[in-house]
């Protein structure tokens, strides 16, 4: 195929991750050489949060010569010791910590949409990475709905492809959306794909192969896929992408440090409340606190505005960076239903990895669909107890489910994401309840508007066409949600945004948002590639300031470290109060 | 069965199938011993696993745990829950009670609470509460465990609706907490080797991974994989 040629043999420039793991085990081989930072005295930069967007920031400051901490909830996974092929023994890897979740059309949490750990969500997501349209950053203006970027695609493209190489993506020359092509040739696509490939084609779709973050020939030291389909259970082989095995190497081997087991639980002030000196967290049971120049939360769409809202303090009553209460606002998620389809051969839907072909026809507005925007199209395959949520979705239970369970074998799956909308009232707010930690957890309320409900109605409609056209034996409909974006969405002014178009929240000079809680809309497309570009911008943003800063300033140094000294006191202070 | 005219979705409702006509398991173990694939035993694969996921798994078909969260009655009550859930009426079967107890014992949430409902083993507890309610007011049967499959079908056929109401049903969200306990019960289902058997599924895959995935000359099935019997 035509790719082929550009060589599944490019390596990114700057990013020696893939050279620094090992061959034949999985976990960093670099952890001894790890920085540690003292406690008493400030990082240059202090991440929450390490994910899609937390560690590809570490990783390019850290190159810069930035002294990079980051603090991590969950573990330092080796995937040889800790992850296992099977779905249940794959819990761990979900931000299982209970959220409470309202509204009238309620989102659930934990294994759909959040990860917890070294690497963030993507240890466990399916490895789609397509990009978004350059349509996405103008919503409000194309369609009148949504909001508009404050950047546009062309802002955010060379990153992709920085970032496309780094992963890296496979698939074909993409020919929605600004035309691309990837680093890496498509994988082969499994039975049960090719059915619904053959089904879309008939039906007049164009679906193509990937993209996915998933290594389809030598990459430095990690292994080509071996298509044994738990991608969603953490990829024991290294060969699909999380930011712990494309990043973090480097980033360690760069000064980056990552505290795992360290929850974050408030942003502190200085005295005069406009800057951040530092988070407090709890590791062990114990509360510390870590200095900071400057903090960038990278907790996604909802611990990021969790922590912002537990920060409060003198200056910042309702939460940092939050005067006009639009922290948590504008949480989005993607319509996904999906719709299986049977037929009589064997198809064995285990096998390769769950994401293998995508259609972005429908991703633009088409105004005779009668709402604005559009969806994508893409196959995903459920392991057993995914297969049957969908069965017990779709009304069996009993001997009926027992026997859907049975056919597992015969059946293909399509999925859709469906672009929803942002809403004021789609939030995350702080419910009574506490957590282990002792902070107050999340509440997340979540309705659809109506051209939400009439995309989904509309695209799930597609899909059963698409079967129907197919010659699908029988047909079992799921009605779910994927992806999480936005909480802390960027914009033009401080009325309209939580962060400006730099990740710089108004009105606090040193705290940044760096995740997918900054993204205004959501596209059809999955948002980790997005995400990670953004962090790639943000990271040379931040270089080039701190390059034009770095001849004023040894002021600016002494006062920094005042307030360091200043609130680590108080702190002291303020436990030793609470321990009594 | 290759005439899909029998699925659920395609026959005359309520003309249940009849797992009767499936073959007999004959290698290992299926729940109820009939299946799909009859000489298909998974657990002939542990060879091919890698260690940290045959613990986990092996741990799963070889240690039950013991019920500490529910009290003996409510475990009575939920057991048959569980079992009219599952179709499961007669030995061996996968002690899905066990695993859900576990799990509740332990705290392991799924990462969400609606707004609407009590945590979750409140909420099971309110079912096992529920259940009895409904079985001795509306059905005059003496227990939900104790009365016949087909009543305890035609209560749980209520439930499915979200239509079961009174006592305990009052401090719940009827519709949700139906999907709530049988999300947990699949999960504890479909996680044994035994279901596995019985569905064909491949099990743990690393580190051997597959090549016969759709290819043209490997098909769809790698050799150990077992081959579907046609009842
Ligand atoms: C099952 C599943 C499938 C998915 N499939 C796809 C896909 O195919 N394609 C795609 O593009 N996307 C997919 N996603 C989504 C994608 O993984 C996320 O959008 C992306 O990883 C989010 O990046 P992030 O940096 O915003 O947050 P994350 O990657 O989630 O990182 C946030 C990190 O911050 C940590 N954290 C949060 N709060 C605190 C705190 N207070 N203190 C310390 N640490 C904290 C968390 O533990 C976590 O590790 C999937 C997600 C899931 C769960
Ligand atoms: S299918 Fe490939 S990418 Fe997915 S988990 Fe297996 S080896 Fe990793």
């Amino acid at each position: 195929m035509s790719f082929m040629h550009k060589g599944s043999f490019a390596m990114p420039k700057d990013n020696d991750s893939p050279f620094l793991l090992d061959r034949h085990k999985r976990g960093l081989q670099n952890l001894d050489r790890m920085a540690r930072y003292p406690k008493n005295a400030p990082v240059d930069l202090l991440i929450v949060g390490a994910g899609a967007g937390g560690l590809v920031l570490a990783q390019r400051l850290a190159r810069a010569g930035w002294k990079v901490c980051v603090l991590e909830k969950g573990p330092f996974w080796d995937p040889d010791r800790d992850w296992v092929s099977d779905e249940k023994g794959s819990s761990h890897l979900y931000w299982t910590d209970k959220r409470i979740i309202g509204g009238d059309d309620p989102v659930e949490m934990g294994k759909n949409n959040s990860g917890q750990g070294v690497g963030g969500s993507m240890t466990h997501f399916a490895g789609y990475v397509p990009r978004f349209h350059p349509s996405d950053f103008e919503v409000r203006t194309r369609d009148g709905v949504g909001a508009d970027w404050p950047i546009s695609y062309w802002d955010l493209k060379p990153y992709f492809e920085r970032v496309e190489l780094e992963l890296p993506v496979a698939g074909q020359d993409w020919p929605w959306g600004d035309p691309h092509s990837y680093p890496h040739a498509p994988h082969p696509v499994a039975g049960a794909a090719n059915r619904a490939w053959k089904g879309a084609r008939e039906y007049g779709i164009e679906m193509r192969v990937g993209p996915v973050a998933i290594t389809n020939g030598v990459f430095g030291n990690r292994p080509h896929c071996i298509y044994r389909g738990f991608c969603l259970e953490g990829c024991k082989v290294n060969a699909k992408a999380s930011p712990l095995i494309t990043h973090l190497p480097d980033g360690i081997e760069h000064g980056v440090e990552v505290r795992a087991d360290s929850m974050a639980v408030r942003i502190e002030v200085d005295a005069a409340g406009d800057r951040v000196a530092g988070v407090t967290y709890m590791h062990d049971g114990r509360e510390e606190f870590q200095p900071a120049d400057a903090v960038a939360v990278c907790g996604y769409a909802i611990e990021s505005p969790r922590l912002l809202l537990n920060s409060t303090s003198a200056r910042w009553p309702n939460g940092l960076a939050n005067d006009n209460d639009l922290v948590g606002r504008y949480v989005m998620v993607q319509g996904a239903t999906q719709v299986a389809a049977r037929f009589p051969l064997e198809l064995r839907m285990y096998k390769a990895p769950p994401p293998e072909i995508s259609s972005e026809d429908f991703y633009e507005t088409d105004e005779s669909r009668g709402f604005a925007r559009g969806f994508s199209i893409q196959t995903i395959s459920p392991m057993p107890i995914e297969w049957a949520a969908h069965v017990l979705a779709d009304g069996h239970w009993g001997a009926a489910l027992r026997e859907y369970m049975r056919d597992y074998n015969h059946w293909s799956v399509l999925g859709v994401l469906c672009e929803l909308l942002p809403a004021p009232d789609n939030r995350v707010t702080l419910a009574d309840e506490r957590d282990q930690y002792g902070m107050p957890i999340a509440r997340f309320d979540y309705t659809q508007g109506a051209n939400d409900k009439a995309n989904i109605a509309y695209a799930k409609k597609i899909l059963q066409e698409i079967w129907e056209g197919a010659g699908a034996q029988d047909q079992l409909t799921i009605d779910r949600y994927a992806h999480l974006v936005g909480g802390c969405r960027m914009g033009f002014t401080a009325e309209d945004s939580v962060v400006d178009a730099s990740h710089r929240t108004w009105g606090v000079e040193n705290l940044y948002v760096v995740d997918g809680s900054v993204l205004p809309t959501q596209g059809a497309a999955n948002p980790a590639l997005v995400i990670m570009a953004l962090a790639d911008r943000c990271a040379e943003l931040l270089k080039a300031k701190r390059s034009a800063r770095a001849s004023r300033s040894a002021r600016g140094a002494r006062r920094r470290a005042g307030a360091a000294r200043w609130i680590a006191r108080t702190h002291a202070g303020l436990s030793r109060g609470r321990g009594r | 069965m290759q005439d899909p005219s029998r699925l659920p979705n395609l026959r005359p409702k309520g003309d249940n199938a009849d797992p009767e006509d499936l073959p007999r398991h004959r290698n290992g173990i299926t729940p109820q011993m009939h299946g799909r694939f009859p000489d298909y035993n998974v657990l002939d694969e542990t060879d091919h696993w890698d260690e940290v996921t045959r613990e986990v798994v092996l741990d799963r078909v070889e240690n039950t745990p013991g019920i500490r969260f529910f009290t003996a009655e409510e475990a009575a009550t939920l057991k048959a829950y569980c079992d009219t859930i599952t179709h499961q009426h007669r030995e061996p079967r996968i002690p899905v009670l066990s695993f859900v107890d576990e799990k509740l014992l332990k705290g392991q949430g799924d990462g969400y609470q609606y707004a609407d409902m009590p945590d979750d083993g409140t909420a099971w507890r309110l079912v096992a509460q529920g259940l009895e309610y409904s079985a001795q007011r509306e059905w005059r049967a003496s227990s939900f465990a104790g009365a016949p499959i087909s009543t305890r079908e035609d209560i749980v056929a209520v439930f499915a609706d979200g239509k079961l109401q009174g006592g305990p049903w009052e401090q719940l969200n009827v519709s949700r907490v139906f999907k709530l306990t049988t999300k947990h019960i699949c999960q504890a289902f479909y996680s044994h080797p035994w279901a596995w058997n019985e569905i064909g599924f491949g099990g743990p895959a690393y580190p051997r991974g597959y090549a016969a995935f759709g290819s043209d000359h490997l098909g769809d099935r790698e050799q150990w994989e077992p081959i579907q019997a046609t009842p």
